[in-house]
């Protein structure tokens, strides 16, 4: 088991607490985005904001979901601190002239149908499945994500957000392979069915026809901003091995699925998964903004304003 | 004790404690009531009705009224029907809503004062800082912050479990350079119009305050922690032949008082104990939500996700229309702290105001009194309640005679009256009060094994209740002890407190 004691992680939390207001957006170093970088750069910011945003709105259903007042309060601040991470990359981009005040960056069709199905049922999901996907997507952010972001950019206010956003992503990810391998701790044959039989649902059948062709999309998308596969596969390592450094963490089944399937999302040669799941991004990139669905009201939440 | 007695009855209307005659001169009163709420005016009544004249009721303000004097914020209402919400014997015609607010309320209980005659008997801005038992005299001594020391052969505390207001914990809440303001002191000078208002908190003050700032206010933020479940409250305002007709008829409102009664008391099978009538109010109180509001995010926002009766169930028809409003907006990013100009959420984001509104509730006495308590052997009552308030049927505490409380332990309803119940403890103490006078005892002093075998009745049945099926309330101490409803039907606690059980108690005579 991981030693992480919760209760503890809360004090922690809450005692680390930063504000947009802490950041002078105003600092020398904006003019070193250079115009080279700058559409790629505002498509991947982008991306990462609405990753922030998503993963925001996996941890408020973990919250609702949590199997005690703790967690449910870990859930509740993480889910502010990923808003507080899309807000401070929002600033950020607007600091780099890549947004017009007030405005957010437009969500791709599959954002739109993840943002979608995540409202209408991700307090519904089981809690075991976001529980470890939640943690494999931080992974990903972290480990791949920023650090390339880092590599990229000279700008120190980009450096100073990142450093605070990675402490607080430090932080989710520690909780979160404690839950793994809480969820695997301990559990009999019969309480890993059990475990898993919830997860047989529709609904979350409709979310793998979502999530997967954004994945897909997102993976295709970094890679071709020049994050190498590397990073990737490295990332997804990391998960690999700190999810499964413990017995109980290896029980998980949930860790299984996930690090199986983000492997699998990594490795473009596994075509049997990835030829259909091209054809649904394709297919939805075919939908007609008409027919998708209003973005629901938290989206509006996202500001870059210090200030309200 | 009658020299005591016609001292009082020559004392003015407005009388203060300066005016006191030394105790040494007066001689000890019958009784002394701690506070001019509802329960102090109203075991004041019942003394008077039962012929017992020669007691004083010691009120820390200027005024009468309690709770309702002190909570005269903007939309400020009862949450039980005022017919029900009112003393049996002191009953209303003319109450001008079904929900009846502030002021109103404080109009009857000032109307009870003069109807009765209590002025005389009430001393205003006599705080008192403790009390102490000398078994020997068989009497309680009351000091007052003024210098003034009241004797008497019993007590009865009506101080009120909601008397002290409480700023909520939240690092830096001196830090605001704006104005705040509380609940339970409102500022009524204040002007709200074209200023940015945050409310903090979601209980049952705040959502009859917000619907009233949101008129008046620029722009209000509500910062929620917890929603709570909402009922609709079906208010209106009351029609004239109605209340000529309670005017000339009483026992026609009486009537609907016992039909108000017995539909509250129905409620308690939904309410305090989880049943198929929990779900179908949960189930009333969704059905409530999605009619007045759109928004899913919202919605879900103002889902709980606790058991419907664990917490206060609210009773609002407009507070989810004013969250609505162009300009109010919901928050429910955790609060970091509290900034000199606004207030921090989690999301990095700075909220600033022009004025912070608290309606985060009381201080509730749950584990001592609101000042020292001595009894038999110089025990303390706080040192007696560390681990959680107990007394016997919620009036009397073992160790502590002749001394009787209102809305003591283990009193409160989750689904009924405030003031049906009160109305037990009061006919319950006149009973102890006349028994000490008529017997001439020294001490009546609830037996200590009686006391804590009730006690464990009490919260056996407790852990089967909502209230202690996990969420966090007032109704618990922070180690989840719950030392303040009573797991029960309204008349189940008036049956048990219809009379005194001789073997309960040790009677001892002067």
């Amino acid at each position: 088991m991981a030693n992480i004691d919760l209760d503890k992680m809360l004090e922690k939390v809450r005692g680390s607490q930063w504000q947009l207001s802490e950041i002078d957006w105003d600092a020398p170093g904006a003019e070193m985005i250079t115009d080279e970088q700058r559409p790629k750069l505002t498509r991947f910011m982008s991306d990462l904001v609405w990753i922030e945003h998503v993963g925001a709105r996996g941890f408020a259903a973990m919250a609702k979901n949590a199997p005690d007042e703790t967690l449910r309060q870990l859930y509740t601040y993480f889910h502010a601190e990923e808003q507080r991470h899309a807000n401070a990359e929002l600033a950020l981009m607007r600091r780099w002239g890549m947004l017009e005040e007030g405005d957010i960056p437009t969500p791709n069709t599959n954002i739109r149908l993840s943002i979608e199905w995540l409202d209408r049922y991700a307090d519904d999901l089981p809690y075991h499945v976001l529980g470890s996907v939640i943690p494999a997507l931080e992974v990903a952010l972290d480990g791949a994500l920023c650090k390339f972001l880092l590599d990229e950019v000279s700008d120190p206010v980009c450096h100073q957000v990142f450093a605070k956003i990675n402490d607080d992503e430090s932080r989710h990810l520690g909780v979160g392979f404690t839950v793994m391998e809480m969820q695997g701790h301990d559990k009999t044959l019969l309480q890993l069915v059990q475990m898993i039989t919830p997860a047989v649902d529709p609904r979350v059948a409709l979310g793998l026809v979502v999530y997967w062709p954004l994945l897909n999309k997102m993976r295709d998308n970094v890679v071709a901003m020049g994050l190498s596969e590397e990073r990737l596969y490295g990332a997804m390592k990391k998960f690999e091995k700190i999810g499964g450094r413990t017995a109980a963490g290896r029980r998980n089944p949930f860790f299984q699925v996930i690090s199986r399937h983000m492997k699998t999302v990594m490795d473009r040669e596994q075509w049997l998964y990835h030829v259909p799941v091209d054809l649904l991004v394709k297919l939805t990139d075919r939908i007609p903004e008409r027919l998708l669905p209003a973005v629901p009201s938290w989206v509006k939440e996202l500001t870059a304003e210090p200030y309200a | 004790m009658k020299g005591a007695q016609q001292k009082l009855s020559g004392d003015p209307v407005n009388a203060t404690s300066t005016t006191v005659v030394p105790m040494a001169k007066q001689g000890p009163l019958s009784v002394v009531i701690v506070g001019a709420g509802f329960a102090g005016i109203g075991m004041a009544i019942k003394l008077k009705q039962a012929g017992i004249n020669d007691f004083v009721i010691l009120e820390r303000d200027q005024r009468v009224g309690g709770t309702w004097r002190d909570n005269q914020y903007p939309g400020a209402a009862c949450d039980i029907p005022s017919n029900l919400y009112s003393y049996s014997f002191a009953q209303n015609p003319q109450w001008s809503r079904a929900f009846s607010g502030a002021p109103e309320i404080l109009d009857y209980i000032d109307g009870m004062v003069e109807q009765f005659g209590l002025m005389a008997s009430i001393r205003f801005n006599s705080n008192v800082q403790g009390m102490h038992f000398d078994e020997d005299a068989g009497l309680w001594t009351l000091p007052c912050r003024d210098g003034a020391r009241w004797q008497a052969r019993s007590v009865v505390m009506a101080s009120g479990p909601l008397a002290n207001c409480s700023l909520p914990d939240i690092r830096g809440i001196g830090d605001f350079t704006g104005k705040v303001i509380h609940s339970a002191r409102w500022d009524h000078d204040y002007d709200f119009s074209g200023k940015k208002v945050a409310v903090i908190g979601t209980g049952a003050s705040a959502v009859q305050i917000i619907p009233e700032l949101v008129k008046q206010a620029r722009h209000v933020s509500v910062f929620q922690r917890t929603p709570g479940w909402v009922l609709p409250r079906p208010d209106y305002r009351t029609p004239a032949w109605q209340r000529r007709l309670f005017e000339r008829f009483p026992a026609a409102q009486s009537a609907v008082r016992e039909a108000l009664f017995y539909g509250h008391e129905s409620m308690a099978l939904g309410l305090i104990w989880d049943s198929p009538l929990t779900r179908a109010l949960e189930r009333f109180a969704r059905w409530h939500l999605r009619r007045q509001v759109n928004d899913r995010w919202m919605r879900r926002q103002l889902t709980p996700d606790y058991r419907l009766g664990c917490k206060r169930v609210l009773m609002s028809s407009d507070y989810y229309p004013a969250l609505q409003q162009p300009n109010c907006k919901l928050v429910t990013w955790p609060i970091d702290r509290i900034s000199e100009q606004g207030i921090c959420t989690a999301e990095g984001v700075e909220h600033r105001f022009d004025c912070i509104v608290c309606a985060t509730g009381f201080e509730v006495s749950h584990q001592g009194s609101p000042y020292p308590v001595t009894g038999v052997g110089g025990r303390a009552l706080a040192d007696d309640w560390a681990g959680g308030a107990q007394a016997y049927k919620s009036v009397n505490i073992s160790g502590y005679p002749n001394l009787f409380l209102t809305f003591g332990p283990n009193s409160g309803p989750g689904h009924n009256s405030a003031l049906v119940y009160m109305e037990s403890q009061l006919d319950y103490a006149l009973q102890g009060i006349d028994r000490i006078l008529r017997d001439n005892l020294r001490m009546l002093d609830v037996k200590p094994d009686v006391q804590k075998r009730y006690n464990a009745g009490i919260q056996k049945r407790l852990a089967r209740t909502n209230w202690n099926s996990g969420c966090k309330s007032w109704y618990l101490t922070p180690e989840g002890f719950n030392a303040t409803m009573y797991p029960g039907f309204a008349t189940q606690y008036a049956n048990q407190l219809k009379g005194i059980e001789e073997k309960d108690y040790v009677m001892v005579p002067a």
